[in-house]
């Protein structure tokens, strides 16, 4: 187990609001907090997951590190540098080091382009390789997917969604990154396809000692992939610890209702659901105190006033509930 | 057994400029009173077109070309259009998996759930609306007199399926077919529409036909199951039986494949895998569709017409090694 020292990405009271406009002067009438004083710290060689509903702040966090999004405030460390604290150029020489993974195989590629275009502009926009040393790369990387490097004059549309998965993946690795941010990869497949993008993540990681932040709201696809996992909750971590600690005995009550939602594919276990009342509050209006308190089923009195900080609770496990014991 | 719903023989195509397409190609199942089926597989297995060909909601280019749809022993293939309208949205109805994109977003929703009952029922404007509202109730919306008012883009997600629900049934339909009903919400609300669903049938008495791609969601809600692949059933029998003793090689792979929660317990560093990919339904295989993924797979495979056989007593599958 690596130290905490040897964080990749270390990650402080990172904050994005997003201004909600109204009428013909665009005027600033509230803010939709997206992501509210977040941080973490994901370790060299592991896959942190990050898990949580739609509108948690889950993508905003994946994009925000990579500067894809501009954060509000907070500290972004890779490899101990501030990334919002460098300049353009610095940062473009930074972002060699860091990928994304889009969820739609089917929007992050360029119709119009070729594969070999596509996997290559990596090589393109930081100069790199050029001609048919470039063509090398691209075809090393496309083998490296799973793909022949023969499909490099073809065009996206005649991929399937798991090919151009792959593409997509063979774009990201290009660069030899360090970190790869992987948003939803494989919400968009169909199911016998997704092992095998799982898999896939997971021999490159051994490979190329690659890091990742895995983003999903898919419980169990967080659980088989991710060292250590991130639950959030409105804009807000209300959970950090191993994947065994989160998935097996988890300690935040909206940690246990969400997975006690999940449907399991046996029958026999058939089981006792935390069926939570009312929907996903806003992240525009959050509650008072403790976000989750109007859901809560055992919510107290301080829940409604008092913010909950994220404070640890026994190794590698931190809760941000006034209750979890 | 009393049967609401017997499909014989089903085949529904689509005649495309590049080929015909056999979305649906002899599917064959029934479903009891009170009963839910789950109908699982993966994009383009012909789930969806099953369900639309229930209801006779195929345009073209696609048509149903064969087979008999008996409900309640009347064949709605051999019924006009007129005919079927009055069972659809009756007797039969539909629950979609957009809630947005099926509610229209100039009316009321109340409005909405009121003109099922006028275009079913002599009533008045007023009784349908209570019918509206009381069915709103029954799936429990909150504030259901005031909720009945809202346009859809005033409700979340969950409560516009629920709205979708309540429409659904405020006919008091027998046989209510759910396509993806939970696939676009959040899970914490997902196993409120599940609970919802299963409260409800149990209540009404009501036929199910559940159509998935989460063997989860099937497994949590359905009695019987089919498994769908390129058009087929492969595999259909009681959930306990298809998910405790798969015989389709296809059925296995599928079960193996996907991540189960309590894996971070016994850490395997990959997951077993289906090689290959769903196959292009313009160009099938002879034979059996999955051979080419299928290690089980030998030449005999390649011959045209496996049939669908038991295999246990209450269990049928669709290959030769099985």
């Amino acid at each position: 187990m690596p130290e905490p020292d040897q964080a990749l990405l270390e990650i402080h009271n990172l904050k994005k609001y997003f201004p909600v406009r109204r009428g013909v002067l665009s005027r600033v009438v509230s803010y939709v907090k997206a992501v509210d004083d977040v941080s973490f710290a994901i370790r060299k060689g592991e896959t942190f997951g990050l898990v949580g509903e739609s509108g948690c702040g889950k993508t905003t966090t994946g994009r925000a590190v990579l500067r894809l999004i501009e954060p509000d405030s907070g500290e972004i460390r890779f490899e101990g540098a501030d990334m919002l604290q460098l300049g353009s150029a610095a940062l473009r020489v930074l972002r060699r080091d860091m990928q994304i993974i889009f969820q739609d195989p089917y929007a992050s590629l360029n119709p119009r382009m070729t594969i070999r275009t596509i996997v290559g502009e990596p090589f393109a926009i930081h100069d790199i390789a050029k001609g048919s040393d470039r063509d090398n790369r691209v075809a090393e990387l496309l083998k490296t997917v799973g793909l022949e490097p023969s499909v490099m004059s073809r065009y996206p549309h005649e991929f399937s969604g798991g090919q151009r998965q792959r593409i997509g993946i063979a774009r990201a690795l290009a660069l030899r990154p360090k970190l790869i941010v992987a948003d939803e990869p494989v919400s968009a497949l169909d199911v016998s396809i997704q092992s095998q993008i799982i898999n896939l993540l997971a021999d490159l990681q051994v490979q190329f000692g690659l890091t990742y932040l895995f983003i999903s709201h898919a419980i169990p696809v967080i659980e088989h992939i991710s060292t250590r996992i991130g639950v959030m909750y409105v804009g807000k971590l209300v959970e950090v610890g191993t994947s065994q600690q989160i998935c097996v005995n988890p300690k935040h009550p909206y940690t246990q209702a969400l997975l006690s939602a999940v449907p399991v594919p046996d029958p026999a276990a058939r089981k006792h659901r935390i069926v939570l009342k009312g929907d996903v509050p806003t992240p525009i209006n959050p509650p008072s105190g403790c976000r989750f308190h109007p859901r809560c089923p055992i919510a107290v009195e301080r829940c409604k006033t008092e913010e909950p900080l994220l404070r640890p609770l026994e190794d590698e496990r931190q809760v941000a509930c006034h209750l979890a014991q | 057994m009393n049967k609401v719903l017997e499909v014989r023989n089903l085949k529904t195509s689509f005649f495309t400029a590049r080929g015909t397409v056999k979305a649906v190609d002899d599917v064959s199942f029934s479903l009891a009173k009170g009963e839910t089926l789950g109908l699982v597989g993966e994009s383009g297995c012909g789930k969806s077109v099953t369900a639309m060909s229930l209801t006779r909601l195929i345009s073209p280019p696609g048509r149903v070309v064969g087979g008999q749809i008996l409900f309640n022993g009347l064949d709605l293939l051999g019924l006009s259009e007129p005919e079927m309208r009055r069972i659809r949205g009756s007797q039969i109805s539909m629950v979609f998996q957009e809630p947005m994109t099926a509610l229209n977003p100039v009316l009321e929703v109340g409005f909405q759930i009121a003109e099922a009952v006028v275009a079913h029922e002599k009533v008045s404007r007023k009784q349908a609306w209570d019918r509206a509202v009381e069915s709103m109730r029954a799936v429990s919306i909150p504030d259901p007199e005031k909720r009945a008012k809202d346009y859809p883009h005033h409700l979340s997600g969950g409560m516009r399926q629920r709205v979708m629900i309540a429409m659904a049934l405020v006919c008091r339909p027998t046989l209510l077919i759910a396509d993806e009903p939970t696939t676009a919400l959040d899970v914490t609300i997902q196993a409120q529409i599940l609970e919802l669903l299963d409260s409800l049938r149990h209540q009404h008495n009501l036929s199910m036909i559940l159509i998935s791609h989460d063997l989860g969601v099937i497994a949590e809600v359905a009695e019987n199951v089919a498994v769908m692949y390129a058009g087929k059933i492969v595999e259909i029998g009681p959930v306990m039986d298809v998910f405790h003793n798969a015989k389709h090689p296809y059925t296995q792979g599928l079960l193996h494949s996907i991540p189960k929660l309590g894996s971070s317990i016994a850490r395997k560093a990959r997951l077993d895998v289906i090689e290959g990919m769903v196959p292009n339904l313009l160009h099938l295989p002879d034979g059996c569709a999955f051979a080419p993924r299928c290690e089980r797979r030998t030449p005999e495979c390649s011959l045209s017409g496996i049939p669908l056989e038991p295999v246990t007593a209450k269990q049928e599958v669709r290959c030769i090694h099985a």
